[in-house]
């Protein structure tokens, strides 16, 4: 057991700017240089000097993840074994592939705190030690550092380009028209119409990607809201109970509220239960209410719990209407037990929100409920979309689309040429602050390369 | 001291084209003295090219000219024989005039007019050095040895320096078809560090009027109200020629791909740049291969002429090959070339080397205006050696140069970018590059710059008070739109202007809902519904040339270690410090200054000033 080489993910998993994998144990090089492809391939790898290098997928021969692969040599080494560190972007999902391939190149995912233990038991360290290491574990906190998707920032420039050439083609075709009138390059207004059209889309595409951004690096909050003993924190504790996601509270937070992170796919959900408001007493009560509230507005979306065994009452619709504004999923619990509930008549109130019939009890039905709060929530992001991290490129985003959009209904509205094309002019310092600026000589390229005028 | 000496002029001006008669007219109207030294009398003011005036962007210019009291305007209406108004359906802010003239008239007539203009000596020879003391330009000197003194010497060259002819592989020296070139001139040049640079263009073949067969191709009339260039023109002016467009065809082209090889551009002895928007034909053909056919213009060059300009099949092919593209044509086949269309390279002086004022950097006095500094067009040469006569005399008379923003005029736009960015192929006006284009319209060319012109003693007394009387008119009349309303369809009472505002209401729709008392001329109407309808717009506009005027305006202080900026790069760090410029306008100015730069500098210099309070505050307690 204690002979084979161990491997884990260091740092806590969530999102931050660095994740850390470690290695430990007599085949640590040899199974890391597997995964890892050095940038320079004639780079000996020494003890201590971080290389600089891609993760590889040796199953696929496929190129990944940009990282530093360290390698320490025994005896001075935490565990006093032969060990090896791989640094990268903090993604969990990057971090989680990392350990399964080197799962598959032969190491074995560590036990909790099997790392001290080592050392422990190779007399690196006392009991004391090992217990203060542990304290400092978990007492750390989650970083919450900027996101940068090194993937994704490269697909988000080539998209900002693909924006920057468009509003190039459409500034060019229509000052061409303008400035020859005499040379049949005369287009219609359906034709800018739909061009304004495609860039708008792309823009609105753009700008909802934040959200998704906004996920990506923050985490979705739900709250699971009801009336009491509907089932709430029995619905906590079995999404809890195989998909906890292994990191530590918040600091900073007091714990009248239970709260823990879920990862579905590959979104990571924090669960709020306000079931944990504490016990009524009156002063505490209105305390807790406060705080609830205080959640659920801030929260992204609800798990709204039913009881389906019981008679459906004032209070279940005072909630319907409460959280009506909020993106929401209705759920039908206990349903192992007869149902008495009318769901349709609550269904019909509920202005189409989706809805399931579980029993968290029982378990049933709950890797729907998972797979719904995966579809429901999580905004939509395809593997070839762009995700904007930075509120800043949203903002720009939505100047420029604002320009785009007063362009059209100036054409719209009967508006000559040179009129609405000032809305699209004014999108130039915008797309300049985004990517280079557009030369006025790269418009007058542009109609030059495309239509054959002048005489 | 000299010998050989014709006299002293205040000014010098070399070259009698569109830049040379503009610059000495306005010289002499200012009260100088000008000599116009020209290599042939009879070619002063020859339209080397096109036989038309303005344009998209060039009529504008030709207005403000006009407006500042100069020339061309006067001259186009005066011989014109055939006028349209372009982009009649858009709105003011891309209107434009463009006549076709009467070339051999133009000549004359400004020939005649310069003639008349009292303190101007025409004098024909060939100029070949500039006479320099102490870095200042004193004179010049002919070929002939004759040397005439000057306080200012304006260079109008045209194509002429070191010109070189390219008819297929044959090359000859000329500064325009069989006009001699200058060649020690540029080099006289290149020995002042003057940095000269090569371009090219070229210009069409002329046929015989009798030899086409005109019903084969569609005319294309003048416009039924023709719209003078000048605001002085008080005659009515009459059509008196048509036009006619044709295309080219697919065997057009097939002779052309096979001919390449003897296309001195694509077999590479031309190494000039030439324009992008004035092409040769077989840059058209082979650039866009996929396309069937071109377009080309049939202009009468006269009214006394048989000669045709065919615009739009410029090229450097050889003749035998020019004939053969005629005979793929219908209705030119048997067309008889009277002119062989040509390339021509020239040496332009790359225009980042002069001030604002079209004054060279390096020999103080020496102006540069016209082709010369890269530009192609008439109109745009006019408005240059204009310019360049204006802040010479402005300057001999020890008074501050006449600069106009970019905001004020298409002048200003193009001698800003000549001077800010230099170029790279012959440079032409697009009303794109102007960022203010619905500012600067023909409509308000007056009212822009009148006064001005009123002001350096280029427009006379009785057009400027003319002129006062219109605007005076005109802001009666926009009292009135605001004032006045009207009930609309839905019953509810709207300003006249509001009304004018909307994009399907045209002025003459509104004089349906309400009488005017007074009588606009078409022009003045185009002035109102300009104003009305891009009031918004223009308001905005105002709002940020004085925000940016106002951050112009801010000094720099000297102790400013511009190496100290964060984000400036090394490069734009030295430039600073060599031309130190003391106010940011100033520094916007510098070539090659950027716009990230600019804003760098001016938060600098802001939180700098904070400081500076604080630590004075700090100090008095």
């Amino acid at each position: 057991m204690l002979d084979d080489t161990i491997i884990a993910v260091s740092t806590p998993l969530g999102y931050s700017g660095l994740g850390v994998v470690r290695l430990s144990g007599s085949q640590s090089l040899s199974i890391a240089k597997k995964l890892f492809k050095p940038k320079n391939q004639s780079r000996k790898i020494l003890s201590q000097r971080p290389v600089l290098g891609n993760l590889r997928n040796f199953e696929n021969k496929e190129l990944f993840e940009e990282a530093y692969l360290t390698f320490f040599s025994k005896p001075f080494t935490y565990t006093r074994e032969d060990m090896v560190e791989i640094s990268c972007h903090g993604s969990p999902v990057i971090l989680e592939e990392v350990v399964r391939l080197g799962v598959q190149a032969g190491a074995r995912h560590a036990n909790p705190g099997e790392f001290t233990l080592r050392a422990y038991l190779n007399g690196r360290i006392d009991i004391l030690q090992a217990e203060a290491i542990n304290d400092l574990i978990t007492a750390s906190s989650l970083k919450q550092a900027k996101i940068s998707f090194r993937q994704i920032e490269g697909r988000l420039s080539r998209t900002v380009a693909s924006l920057r050439s468009q509003i190039i083609h459409l500034l060019s075709t229509i000052e061409a028209s303008i400035e020859f009138p005499d040379e049949g390059l005369r287009i219609s207004l359906q034709t800018t119409a739909q061009m304004l059209t495609r860039t708008q889309k792309l823009l609105k595409k753009l700008i909802s990607s934040y959200d998704l951004g906004k996920t990506l690096s923050e985490g979705l909050c739900l709250v699971i809201a009801g009336r009491t003993n509907v089932g709430k924190s029995t619905l906590f504790n079995a999404l809890l109970e195989k998909d906890r996601a292994i990191v530590t509270p918040y600091p900073g937070t007091t714990r009248d509220y239970l709260q823990e992170q879920i990862k579905v796919n590959d979104s990571v959900f924090t669960l709020t239960d306000m079931a944990g408001l504490g016990v009524p007493s009156h002063a505490v009560e209105k305390e807790g209410i406060k705080r609830g509230k205080k959640m659920a507005a801030a929260s992204d979306g609800i798990l709204l719990v039913f009881d389906a065994s019981s008679k459906e009452s004032n209070e279940d619709f005072r909630l319907l209407k409460k959280y009506n504004h909020k993106r929401s999923i209705l759920l039908f619990n206990k349903i192992d037990l007869p149902v008495r509930m009318d769901i349709e008549k609550i269904k019909k109130r509920a202005s189409s929100r989706p809805a399931l019939e579980i029993s968290a009890l029982r378990g049933t039905h709950l890797d729907e409920l998972k797979k719904m709060m995966h579809r429901h929530f999580v905004p939509t992001h395809e593997e070839s979309e762009e995700v904007i991290l930075h509120l800043r490129q949203k903002i720009l985003f939505e100047e420029i689309l604002s320009c785009l959009t007063q362009a059209q209904c100036l054409l719209k509205d009967g508006y000559s040429e040179e009129i609405y094309i000032e809305e699209i002019r004014k999108t130039i310092p915008l797309i300049g602050q985004l990517t280079g600026e557009i030369q006025k000589d790269e418009i007058i390229e542009e109609i030059f390369s495309r239509f054959c005028v002048g005489k | 001291m000299w010998e050989n000496n014709l006299a002293d002029f205040d000014i010098i001006v070399v070259g009698a084209g569109h830049a040379g008669c503009e610059a000495a007219y306005a010289a002499c109207t200012m009260g100088m003295s000008a000599c116009l030294v020209t290599i042939h009398l009879e070619t002063i003011a020859q339209m080397s090219c096109n036989p038309a005036i303005g344009g998209l962007a060039k009529g504008q210019l030709v207005r403000e000219i006009d407006a500042l009291g100069g020339l061309m305007g006067l001259l186009a209406d005066e011989t014109g024989i055939q006028f349209r108004l372009l982009n009649r359906s858009r709105g003011g802010a891309v209107q434009a005039p463009r006549a076709q003239s009467d070339k051999a008239l133009y000549r004359l007539t400004m020939k005649k007019w310069l003639e008349d203009v009292p303190n101007l000596t025409l004098f024909q020879a060939i100029a070949s050095k500039i006479l320099i003391h102490n870095d200042k330009a004193v004179g010049i000197e002919t070929l002939d040895g004759t040397k005439i003194l000057a306080k200012a010497v304006i260079l109008t060259p045209g194509t002429f320096l070191n010109g070189l002819i390219h008819i297929g592989l044959h090359s000859y020296a000329a500064g325009r078809a069989n006009e001699p070139s200058s060649l020690e001139l540029s080099e006289n040049l290149k020995n002042l560090n003057l940095r000269l640079f090569r371009l090219k263009t070229g210009t069409p073949m002329r046929l015989h009027r009798d030899t086409i067969d005109w019903a084969r191709f569609k005319p294309q009339p003048g416009d039924e109200n023709p719209v003078p260039f000048s605001f002085r023109t008080q005659k009515m002016l009459e059509n008196k020629v048509l036009c006619y467009i044709g295309y080219t065809n697919t065997k057009t082209h097939d002779i052309i791909n096979k001919s390449l090889d003897q296309s001195p551009l694509f077999s590479g002895i031309i190494t000039g740049i030439g324009p992008r928007y004035c092409p040769s034909i077989e840059d058209k053909v082979v650039k866009f291969p996929h396309h069937q056919r071109h377009q080309f213009f049939l202009e009468p060059e006269g009214l006394d002429t048989a000669e045709i300009y065919v615009n739009g099949i410029s090229s450097s092919l050889p003749l035998d090959v020019q004939q053969k593209i005629l005979k793929t044509i219908p209705g030119l086949d048997q067309a008889k070339i009277l002119r062989p269309a040509y390339g021509i390279e020239y040496d332009a002086a790359a225009p980042t080397q002069l001030h604002p004022t079209l004054e060279t950097r390096q020999i103080q006095n020496l102006y540069l205006a016209g082709q010369i500094n890269g530009t192609s067009g008439y109109e745009e040469a006019a408005a240059q050696g204009m310019m360049a006569a204006i802040n010479a005399v402005l300057k001999i008379k020890g008074k501050n140069p006449f600069i106009l923003r970019r905001n004020e005029a298409y002048i200003a736009v193009l001698i800003d970018d000549l001077v800010s960015k230099g170029v790279e192929e012959p440079y032409r006006l697009f009303t794109s590059r102007a960022e203010y284009r619905l500012n600067l319209r023909i409509d308000n060319a007056d009212k822009r710059l009148n006064t001005y012109g009123y002001e350096l003693g280029l427009l006379d007394e009785d057009d400027y008070k003319r002129y006062l009387n219109k605007q005076k008119k005109l802001n009666a009349v926009m009292m009135f739109l605001e004032k006045e309303k009207i009930q609309t369809q839905t019953n509810v009472k709207i300003p006249l202007k509001d009304f004018l505002k909307k994009p399907e209401v045209r002025f003459e729709n509104m004089l349906e809902y309400t009488k005017l008392d007074v009588d606009l001329s078409d022009e003045e109407k185009r002035f109102i519904e300009s104003e009305v309808k891009y009031e918004g717009y223009l308001k905005k506009q105002e709002k940020e040339i004085a925000r940016i005027a106002k951050i112009d305006k801010e000094k720099i202080p000297e102790s400013v270690e511009f190496h100290k900026i964060p984000g400036l790069t090394g490069e734009v760090a030295e430039k600073l410090k060599k031309f130190a410029p003391q106010t940011i306008g100033e520094a916007k100015k510098i070539p090659g200054m950027t716009p990230a730069s600019l804003i760098n500098l001016h938060i600098f210099i802001n939180l700098q000033k904070k400081e500076e309070i604080k630590n004075v505050s700090r100090g008095t307690r």
